[in-house]
């Protein structure tokens, strides 16, 4: 640390180096704010929004050479209001009725297939280490120093310009326009606004439109900070912005500016004045190199469990939803016994068959994805606990099964146990933090612990990931694991690895179906129901979520930890990093994540779907390899991300996913056809379905 | 003896405005009681105090004798609290049956993970049995297997009062079980409620707006009016009374 010349001085230079990034985050805070108080969506594709605007921009100017006021015009006057149209049309005014937490998963499909959508209609491709251009001339070059002790960029003040004159706009919209006040009133109840005589699909779009603008914005006037421009960061800094918005309790934008800012200024101070205690203790250099990064994280995690009134903010429920049918059972339970029966048989054939083919057949390749598949079946299956049994969004299931990966790796390097006696053990360290992680939680509904757990799976890759005791060593000697050996079972082989995930997977499935059908099961249904009534009869909700919880960290921690013995490696950054476990939970959810075949369809559309699809493998077969053919179907594997995302839309309208919706609609039709066939034939005997 | 339930010096305000005023309120066993008051009274701030939804500003909540007031929701229901809902508060995609069934099974404290893991989780008989006794006491036995989504809003109270019935309550409150019931059916409802209370002897507090329900079902009753306890005694003449008729009606002397 250098020894500066006062104290002071120290701090105005800290709080002057804090200002540009916190107008930053303040800016997209005051965005995020604004889509919040307007659409009620909790809007995690902002960061999406963001980037297609600052690519669009990127593109015009470096690719096409255009000037920066009409690449400025094109990128954040006409796209992004149009983008924003684009979502209210299409997607979130058919949503307006549904749950807080279905809007949400939508924007998180959104977030992973917006910027791959934008790439694959704009062909825009990311330029590694090109930092982007601001809007104005010479903006990371010309510095101004008004106070000698901090330099200011040209792109920094114009950044800082802007969003404080975004932010007077705003208030003026709300606090005197009367779409101001009719915005407002749209968010409470967009029924009861109709019934009052305003039309409230206008009123939403317009909302759309304005905060979209500001999205873009935001995205072009934070585009020179990054090296590369790639979705990722944009998204990271949504998750920086949650962090400064929840100060305001997301709904108050002077509160997000405050937040903002303040989070910039507290940084900046806290690097300067942060004594370094890891001069002297070496293992603390991990927390003092990453505790920076994290602080966004740490202070949402710290606002959102320690502010009382957040816990108590549970969603706004609309007064009308009343009116609302109630969701329909699963299609197991209202179909006949027959179908089902003929259902599961139809199943065990199919799998019987494709599992033998794999076995007999495969090259290594197929054999390594459908491994993959049935490991990844495991993890979805913790998904299918949480999120389908418990009703909570986690975004931190990739954590969970990072720290079964790695209790392998550490347990196999160090002591030399066996891998498989060490998955189990990583498994149960999973499950305890999980367990750990949801006391904090247990009282906080909704959209916040979804936000929790992303603080939390951001805090645990940019600190814990680097600890020695947890991601090794360092990068050049990787996490590797090896293969167990268990008697005469050499699973080195890939045919009896794959049994052995096949036999976990089987396991793991009846007990996820016996928690289902037992006493938790149908706790955990209750408290899903209706938390109040829940309680009422003397559930303690805060029990009900750990165990929920801990199960679903413990199938994580197994899943994680069979993944990292079939790779033999952790592979952390590829297989657990944050934004990628936050794709399983689109997948799954696209597909359903109520029931165990869910979690093994989604396990397959995700590790197979590719190979399968996009690589056209399936048209090699149908028509016999010829390979020029294939090659003109091959599809960019950007579709994998953008079909899931947009499936998401689908969560909403039917909560039980499309595999589920699928069933209900073959039930439906074959119970139909059978009516309609014994009506044919006089059958004396009464129809078994009412209709 | 002790009471079923009482009140001592509940105050609750919200920010400055004064909501409960030190009310006080006992029940003793087998009793019932009514709680009412024009809208706004603090009818349900009070008896969110008491189960716990909300924390007073001071004042106790005993139960039996035992101060429950430190207590969350849920150690209050476990200790003898049992509720209905105003606005109907069902488990959706569960049975009528399974609604009777996770409230027998939470009262027992006997939902382990392992006895699921171990396929133990399934009713076994005398729970079963229990929950039909519940059932035709209540008169759903018809409708034991149904989906809840297939009840009709008296049904639907009806199981309420069944899933609070499984916890063997000391206590029942009831928050305004007759809205959005038409005249018939809260007639049934409190029929069938007096003889299940005949049946099982716990203590009811009736916390409703429609007078005539009130004067039919309670013995006893208080009157609130502005967080202020303004009447209590039978329930007949306090219904009678003039202070109550002012707090309902206005001041109709000072009127004509």
């Amino acid at each position: 640390m250098l020894l500066a010349a006062s104290v002071p001085e120290d701090v105005f230079r800290a709080l002057l180096q804090g200002l540009p990034p916190g107008t930053v985050y303040a800016l997209v805070a005051l965005g995020f704010v604004l889509t919040y108080k307007t659409s009620g969506v909790f809007n995690f594709a902002f960061g999406a929004q963001a980037y297609v605007s600052a690519a669009m921009y990127f593109k015009a100017r470096e690719v096409w050479g255009w000037d920066i006021a009409p690449a400025l015009i094109l990128a954040v006057f006409v796209l992004a209001p149009a983008l924003g149209l684009v979502l209210e049309r299409l997607i979130f005014s058919h949503l307006r009725t549904a749950t807080q937490v279905a809007r949400l998963v939508v924007a998180l499909g959104l977030t992973v297939a917006i910027p791959y959508l934008f790439d694959v209609l704009a062909k825009f491709e990311t330029v590694l280490g090109r930092t982007p251009t601001g809007i104005v001339p010479d903006g990371a070059i010309v510095f101004y120093d008004p106070f000698g002790v901090y330099a200011f960029s040209r792109n920094e003040l114009v950044a800082m310009v802007v969003a404080v004159i975004g932010m007077v706009l705003l208030g003026l919209i709300f606090r005197y326009s009367s779409i101001g006040l009719r915005m407002r009133a749209v968010v409470e109840s967009p029924r009861m606004t109709e019934l009052n005589g305003v039309y409230a699909d206008r009123v939403s779009a317009f909302s759309w439109a304005l905060s979209s603008l500001f999205a873009g914005m935001a995205g072009v006037l934070i585009a020179p900070t990054f090296n590369t421009l790639a979705p990722l960061e944009f998204f990271n800094l949504v998750v920086v912005a949650i962090a400064a918005a929840a100060v305001g309790r997301l709904v108050s934008p002077p509160l997000a500016l405050a937040g903002g800012l303040g989070l910039g200024a507290f940084i900046s101070l806290f690097d300067t004045f942060l004594p370094r205690w890891s001069d002297d203790y070496s293992f603390l250099v991990p927390i003092q190199d990453n505790l920076t990064p994290a602080i966004p994280f740490v202070v949402l995690f710290g606002v959102l469990v320690l502010s009382p009134g957040i816990g108590r903010s549970r969603e706004i429920t609309d007064p009308l939803s009343g009116v609302d049918p109630p969701p329909p059972s699963l299609a197991a339970e209202t179909r006949s016994p027959t179908l089902t029966r003929a259902t599961r048989v139809f199943g065990a054939v199919f799998f019987l068959i494709a599992g033998l083919v794999v076995f007999t057949r495969a090259d290594a390749e197929w054999m390594f994805l459908v491994t993959q598949t049935v490991i990844l079946s495991i993890i979805f299956l913790s998904i299918t606990v949480i999120t389908g049994m418990a009703g909570q969004i986690s975004l931190c299931q990739g954590a969970f099964a990072a720290i079964g990966g790695f209790t392998v790796f550490q347990l196999a390097d160090r002591y030399e146990l066996s891998v498989l006696a060490a998955a189990l053990i990583g498994a149960l360290i999973a499950a305890g933090v999980a367990a750990a992680l949801s006391l904090p939680v247990r009282r906080i509904g909704g959209i916040w612990v979804a936000i929790a757990t992303l603080a939390f799976a951001y805090f645990f890759d940019a600190v814990m990931v680097k600890f020695t005791w947890v991601g090794g060593n360092s990068l050049l000697q990787g996490t590797r694991v090896p293969r167990p050996v268990v008697g005469p079972w050499d699973f080195a082989d890939d045919r009896a690895f794959l049994v052995l995930a096949v036999v976990v997977l089987v396991a793991a499935s009846f007990a996820v179906i016996r928690i289902r059908q037992g006493t938790i099961g149908q706790t955990l249904q209750a408290v899903r129901g209706s938390e109040l009534a829940a309680q009422s009869i003397g559930i303690s909700l805060g029990h009900a979520r750990l165990v929920a919880f801990a199960v679903s960290g413990f199938l994580a921690g197994l899943g994680g930890a069979l993944l990292s013995v079939h790779q033999e490696n952790v592979n952390y950054p590829s297989n657990f990093a944050p934004f990628a476990a936050l794709f399983w939970l689109v997948v799954v959810v696209t597909l359903g994540s109520r029931t165990v075949e869910g979690a093994v369809q989604a396990a397959a559309a995700f590790g197979l779907f590719e190979a399968v699809i996009l690589k056209g493998a399936i048209f090699e077969w149908l028509f016999r390899g010829s390979s020029g053919l294939t090659e003109s179907l091959t599809v960019s594997p950007s579709w994998r991300f953008i079909l899931f995302g947009l499936g998401t839309i689908q969560y909403a309208r039917h909560p039980e996913g499309l595999v589920e919706h699928g069933k209900r609609q073959a039930a439906r039709r074959t119970e139909a056809f059978a009516a309609w066939r014994r009506r044919r034939h006089d059958d004396p005997e009464p129809a078994g379905v009412e209709s | 003896m002790t009471a079923a339930l009482q009140a001592t010096g509940i105050r609750k305000t919200f920010s400055g405005i004064v909501a409960l005023d030190d009310l006080d309120l006992t029940i003793e066993d087998g009793e019932r009681v009514g709680l009412i008051g024009p809208n706004g009274a603090g009818k349900t701030t009070f008896f969110n105090c008491v189960l716990g939804v909300l924390r007073p500003d001071a004042g106790t909540v005993e139960l039996r004798g035992d101060d429950v007031s430190n207590l969350r929701v849920h150690r209050r229901a476990q200790r003898g609290i049992g509720r209905t809902f105003q606005r109907i508060e069902l488990f959706a995609e569960l049975t009528v049956r399974e609604h009777l069934l996770i409230a027998e099974r939470t009262r027992r404290g006997d939902g382990r993970l392992w006895k699921d893991l171990l396929g133990r989780g399934k009713p076994r008989a005398e729970e079963l049995e229990r929950c039909d006794e519940v059932l035709s006491l209540l008169g759903l036995d018809g409708v034991a297997t149904e989906p809840i989504e297939h009840l009709s809003l008296g049904k639907g109270r009806l199981v309420e009062v069944g899933r609070a019935l499984m916890t063997q309550p000391s206590i029942l409150l009831l928050d305004e079980p007759s809205s959005g019931l038409d005249r018939q059916e809260t007639a049934d409802l409190a029929r069938t409620l007096r003889e299940v209370q005949a049946d099982q002897g716990f203590a009811i507090l009736l916390v409703e707006h429609d007078v005539e329900f009130v004067a039919d079902f309670t013995e006893r009753a208080y009157v609130l009016d502005f967080g202020c306890m303004i009447a209590q005694g039978p329930t007949a003449e306090v219904l009678q009374s003039d202070v109550v008729r002012t707090a309902y009606l206005g001041n109709v002397d000072a009127a004509s």
